[in-house]
C-alpha cells in the first residue's frame, strides 16, 4: 500500500519553524525531515510555501499530533480530510499517527494522553486504524506514548497492547525509544521486555528524544539530547530490528540547528553497524 | 457509556481543571502540558498583546482564559478567537481599552497568515462588463483579507510593536479603520479612511457596487470609486467579483 518508505538507514529530524530558513540555506544532509501534519492543515499562506520548498529538497515524513485514535468520540471528518489532502499533496515517504487519544465530547486536550490497556480499549483503536488507513488508502505507522499514569483497570501491559494494536490492524509502528524508556522508569517495567516483545517486521521507524527528571517521573519534554540510557536502548533496538529509519525530535527549548545534526551523527554511529553498504542514504 | 468513554471523560475533567491541587504528579504533569500547549498557541497568535503587557501578565490571563475557554480542535492554530472578547471583560486589563481592539487586529492577521491564496483578478473580464450593469457587480474580497476598526490607533499600536521598533506609536489618536490582507506570503497591515472601510465592508456583506456605494456620503463615493478602489484591486484586498444570476 501507498509509496514506499524510506531506506532504513536514514536518520532525519524533526522539523521546526526556527530552523526553517537555515535548513533551506545549508541543506544539510538528512535522510528525511518530519513535521507536525497538524501544522500544515492551513488552507494556504507561507506554511504550505515552506512544506512545498522543505518536499522539494528532503524526503517527508508526516506525523499526526491531534487525531486522537484511542478517543471513544467518533473520528473527526475534517481531520481527515485535511490530513488525505495533505498526504495527496505532499506525497509523504511515512504517515504516522500516536497510539493515544485527545479528546472526548468535542474537547481537546492537544496531549498525549494514555489509553487504559484493555481488550476494549484494543478493539476500538484497532477499528479507528483501520478506518484511517482505509481512508488515506496506505499503511500507517502508529507510535507508543509516554505517559505519567496508568489506569487501575488496565489487563495488559503496554507492550502487549501495541503490538497487538499493530498485528490487528496491519499498520506499521513507529517505535518512540525514548517513550519506552521514560514509562519503563515511570511505570516500573524492563525496557528491554518491551523491545524484546516487537516483532521487527512491525517496526518502520524509530524516533529518539530527551527527557528530564521532576521528582520521581520522567518528563518527555523534548527539551534535552537523548540520555545515555536511551542510546543503550536504541543500540539493543537495532541489533534486535536492523536498521530503521531515525528521527531526533526537539521541541522545548528548540537548540541551534548544529545540535540537532550532531545527535542525528550519532543516531548514525549507532544505525551504520547494521546498515548494509548499499542501503545508506545521506 | 462505554468504560472507555467513563475513563476518558474522568481523566479529561481531572487534568482540565487546572484550580487547585492535582491528585497525583502525574495528573500534574498532563495539567501543565495542557497549560503549555494552550498557553503557547496564545502566544503565538498575540504576540503584540504579550508585549504590551508583560509576559506575567499574559500568562496569568491566558491560564484564567483557558480554564473558560476549552480547546475544540486538534490544530491549536484554530485555538484563541475569542481572547479579544475576553480581554474586554478581564477586569486586571480594564485600564487598557484599546487591549481588546489589539488582539481582534492580532486574530485577523493570525487568520490571513493562514487562509488560502487567491487566484489574480480578472481585470479583463470586469472590462467586459457594461457600464449599464457595473453598479450590480459584487466583489469578492481575499480568502486573505480582514476588516477591523476601533477608536484606538490599533495599528499604529501595532505596527508599533513589530521587533526592531521600540513600542513608541506614530499616533495616539484613533479611530483606525484596518485592512489586513496578504501580500504574496506577507500578512499587511494598513490604516485606510472610513469611507473606503465602508465599502469594503459593503463588499463582505456581499452588497452589490451600488448599494455599497450608497452607504457613503456622496463626495466619498465619487473619491473612493474613482482611486480606492482600483488600488483595492491592484493590492489584492478584492480577488473578484460575481453578477448576480439572470432572473429564470
Amino acid at each position: 500500500m501507498g509509496p514506499p518508505g524510506l531506506p532504513p538507514g536514514s536518520a532525519g529530524i524533526g522539523l521546526r519553524a526556527p530552523h526553517y530558513a537555515e535548513i533551506l540555506e545549508r541543506r544539510p544532509a538528512l535522510g528525511f525531515l518530519e513535521v507536525h501534519s497538524e501544522n500544515f492543515f492551513c488552507a494556504g499562506g507561507a506554511p504550505l510555501d515552506w512544506l512545498e520548498r522543505f518536499r522539494a529538497a528532503y524526503a517527508l515524513s508526516l506525523h499526526g499530533v491531534g487525531m486522537s485514535l484511542g478517543s471513544a468520540d467518533p473520528l473527526d471528518e475534517r481531520h481527515l480530510a485535511s490530513l488525505e489532502s495533505l498526504v495527496r499533496r505532499f506525497e509523504p515517504a511515512l504517515v504516522s499517527e500516536h497510539l493515544c487519544w485527545s479528546s472526548f465530547a468535542g474537547r481537546h486536550a492537544n496531549d498525549l494522553l494514555p489509553l487504559p490497556y484493555t481488550e476494549e480499549a484494543l478493539d476500538h483503536v484497532v477499528g479507528r486504524i483501520e478506518q484511517v488507513q482505509e481512508r488515506l488508502a496506505r499503511r500507517i505507522l502508529v507510535e507508543n506514548v509516554s505517559s505519567y499514569v496508568q489506569f487501575a483497570h488496565s489487563t495488559i501491559p503496554e507492550w502487549e497492547f501495541v503490538a497487538e494494536a499493530a498485528r490487528r490492524s496491519g499498520c506499521g509502528l513507529l517505535l518512540d525509544v525514548n517513550n519506552v524508556w521514560v514509562n519503563s522508569v515511570n511505570h516500573g517495567f524492563d525496557a528491554h521486555r518491551y523491545i524484546g516483545a516487537i516483532d521487527p517486521g512491525m517496526v518502520g521507524e524509530i524516533h529518539l528524544a530527551g527527557f528530564e527528571r521532576a521528582g520521581e517521573l520522567l518528563i518527555d519534554t523534548h527539551g534535552a539530547r537523548v540520555s545515555a540510557d536511551v542510546w543503550a536502548l536504541y543500540g539493543a533496538a537495532l541489533a534486535r530490528f536492523g536498521p530503521r529509519p531515525t528521527l531526533v525530535e526537539w521541541d522545548t527549548d528548540i537548540p541551534a540547528l548544529g545540535v540537532l545534526l550532531d545527535e542525528v551523527r550519532m543516531a548514525r554511529s549507532h544505525l551504520a553497524p547494521v546498515v548494509p553498504a548499499s542501503a545508506q542514504l545521506a | 457509556m462505554t468504560s472507555l468513554a467513563r475513563a476518558q471523560e474522568e481523566f479529561l475533567e481531572r487534568i482540565l481543571d487546572a484550580r487547585g491541587t492535582a491528585p497525583s504528579q502525574g495528573i500534574e504533569v498532563y495539567r501543565r502540558n495542557v497549560r503549555a500547549s494552550l498557553g503557547g498557541a496564545l502566544a503565538a497568535a498575540y504576540p503584540v498583546v504579550r508585549r504590551l503587557v508583560g509576559h506575567a501578565f499574559f500568562d496569568e490571563a491566558a491560564i484564567r482564559y483557558t480554564c473558560s475557554n476549552p480547546s475544540r480542535s486538534a490544530d491549536l492554530h484554530d485555538y484563541g478567537g475569542s481572547f479579544g472578547a475576553f480581554l474586554e471583560a478581564y477586569e486586571p486589563a480594564r485600564k487598557l481599552a484599546y487591549l481588546p481592539d489589539v488582539a481582534r487586529l492580532e486574530w485577523a492577521c493570525h487568520e490571513s497568515h493562514h487562509a488560502a491564496g487567491a487566484p489574480a483578478f480578472d481585470l479583463a473580464a470586469l472590462r467586459r462588463i457594461g457600464v449599464g450593469e457595473l453598479g450590480e457587480v459584487r466583489f469578492r474580497l481575499s480568502p486573505a483579507t480582514r476588516l477591523t476598526r476601533s477608536s484606538h490607533p490599533i495599528a499604529a499600536i501595532w505596527e508599533a510593536n513589530q521587533p526592531p521598533r521600540d513600542g513608541t506609536p506614530a499616533r495616539l489618536e484613533g479611530p483606525d479603520h484596518v485592512v489586513v490582507r496578504r501580500e504574496k506570503l506577507v500578512v499587511r497591515v494598513e490604516r485606510v479612511d472610513a469611507a473606503e472601510w465602508t465599502l469594503l465592508a459593503g463588499f463582505a456583506a456581499g452588497a452589490s457596487l451600488d448599494a455599497a456605494s450608497a452607504a457613503l456620503a456622496p463626495g466619498d463615493a465619487q473619491r473612493v470609486l474613482a482611486a480606492s478602489l482600483a488600488r483595492f484591486v491592484r493590492d489584492g484586498v478584492v480577488c473578484g467579483f460575481a453578477m448576480p444570476a439572470a432572473d429564470a
